[in-house]
């Protein structure tokens, strides 16, 4: 492979991207340090791909469609080989440790959210993170896990059903009947 | 149930700021009607906060080191020798960019693409102080080999660079590398006088025609930069040098490189 003939990717561009990557990868993977593994991989899987990244487009978003790539084959392997144990299969809450910051919102409050959203499956938890922490269009979110718009719609509604459901024993779903 | 046609979509949307502005009046006389749906709006709305609240703080962690060493790609982790320094450099490469990047980071994108070369000027003082910092390997190839080094750069820019002679402002050429620009690669060549201080100059193809800029001058994280733009090429001249001094080597350099622009090629 002829590494040295692609243009290099830009690299202010993608330090900026580390700090937004590796807090998705923490929340993917509820564990610091496999964060930061995926996060590795991630970057030089993007070094090897960097041919299909087009120039001036969002780099960060591309990052965020690598990493869930590597993520979901890591954990396509690892589950093969079980030699880990999903999050989505137990109670992966005790990985969590949020921040001490005052804010308006208290700590019990926090540290139970964040609990909550890390025993979503993994890919409602991968939707809610990107529309409602990093903030991206559901277009973007579509492209990046490469899903119908409609799949990411619906997967925020269940993410968000169920998140309701475990704070307030309210209805699971939105009052709503779905219209089309 | 209120009969008005507002889907789940449309909640999710308008909580996350993001519904389609045709459709907000129809969400919001709903919301206005049905206590319960304003209740999950509110409800959504107050988690989102909630969740960016409690994550936020992750952002300003540290970058561990091997995760920049990752950053600067393959041809870094191939060179043990420079590992380590260019592994400091990225670090305060990394500080400094934390602050000014991430808050930044979608207007700068906006601005690259409007053309506004905010984010060169920016990068070519970062990169300046990248390799001017560094006493033993500033360059990639060094003045002696100045052929092969205006040859390689030109074959991997993709047009024709030159160093220019500096010698008559008391700088002379030390070398010169490639470096990951914006959009384009860029060609740096670095400079140093007696006194040990650096200059580098660095030329890169514009992405956009961006048309002709004077020269303009900004300094970034207190290093000055000098650039303009010709032929479709953004040239930076960076160095901790008065604004004169930079500004009259900066002439030189234009005018030289508006000599050859001007000779026939051989």
């Amino acid at each position: 492979m002829s590494v040295s003939n692609d243009p290099p990717l830009p690299q202010p561009d993608l330090l900026a991207a580390i700090p937004r990557l590796r807090r998705y990868a923490r929340v993917l993977t509820g564990d610091v340090n496999r964060a930061d593994d995926l996060v590795q991989d991630t970057l030089a899987r993007a070094w090897e791909k960097r041919r299909l990244w087009t120039a001036g487009s969002d780099l960060r978003a591309w990052l965020f469609t690598i990493m869930h790539n590597v993520f979901v084959n890591q954990r396509a392997l690892a589950r093969r080989d079980q030699m880990q144990v999903s999050l989505d299969d137990g109670d992966g809450s005790e990985a969590w440790q949020i921040p001490v910051r005052a804010g308006q919102y208290t700590r019990v409050e926090l540290t139970e959210l964040v609990a909550h959203v890390g025993r979503l499956p993994t890919d409602q938890r991968e939707v809610l993170l990107l529309a409602a922490v990093e903030e991206l269009k559901y277009e973007e979110i579509a492209l990046a896990l490469e899903i119908p718009l409609g799949t990411v719609m619906s997967r925020l509604s269940r993410a968000r059903a169920k998140l309701r459901l475990a704070f307030a024993d309210a209805p699971a779903a939105t009052p709503l009947k779905v219209v089309k | 149930m209120n009969p008005l046609p507002v889907t789940d979509a449309d909640l999710n949307a308008y909580a996350d700021g993001q519904l389609d502005a045709s459709r907000v009046a129809a969400v919001e006389e709903a919301l206005a009607h049905d206590p319960a749906l304003a209740d999950w709006v509110a409800d959504a709305r107050h988690r989102n906060a909630a969740l960016r609240d409690a994550l936020d703080p992750w952002l300003e962690e540290q970058i561990p080191e091997r995760l920049l060493v990752a950053a600067a790609g393959p041809a870094v982790v191939a060179q043990p020798r420079a590992r380590r320094w260019l592994m400091q450099a990225f670090a305060a490469a990394a500080t400094l960019l934390l602050g000014l990047a991430i808050g930044w980071y979608a207007r700068d994108v906006e601005l690259e693409r409007d053309g506004t070369p905010t984010t060169f000027t920016r990068q070519a003082a970062l990169t300046h102080a990248l390799y001017a910092g560094d006493v033993n390997r500033p360059v990639e190839v060094w003045a002696p080999e100045e052929k092969r080094l205006v040859t390689w750069l030109s074959k991997r820019l993709g047009f024709p660079v030159n160093a220019p002679d500096l010698n008559g402002t008391g700088f002379a050429l030390v070398g010169g590398r490639l470096v990951a620009g914006h959009q384009n690669p860029t060609a740096m060549f670095m400079y140093e006088n007696a006194d040990k201080q650096r200059l580098s100059l660095q030329v890169r193809k514009q992405h956009v025609d961006g048309g002709e800029v004077a020269f303009r001058y900004a300094v970034e994280n207190g290093v000055g930069v000098f650039y303009w733009i010709e032929d479709n090429c953004s040239y930076a001249l960076s160095g901790n040098l008065d604004r004169g001094q930079l500004l009259a080597v900066g002439r030189v350099v234009y005018g030289q490189l508006a000599a050859l622009e001007a000779a026939p090629r051989k």
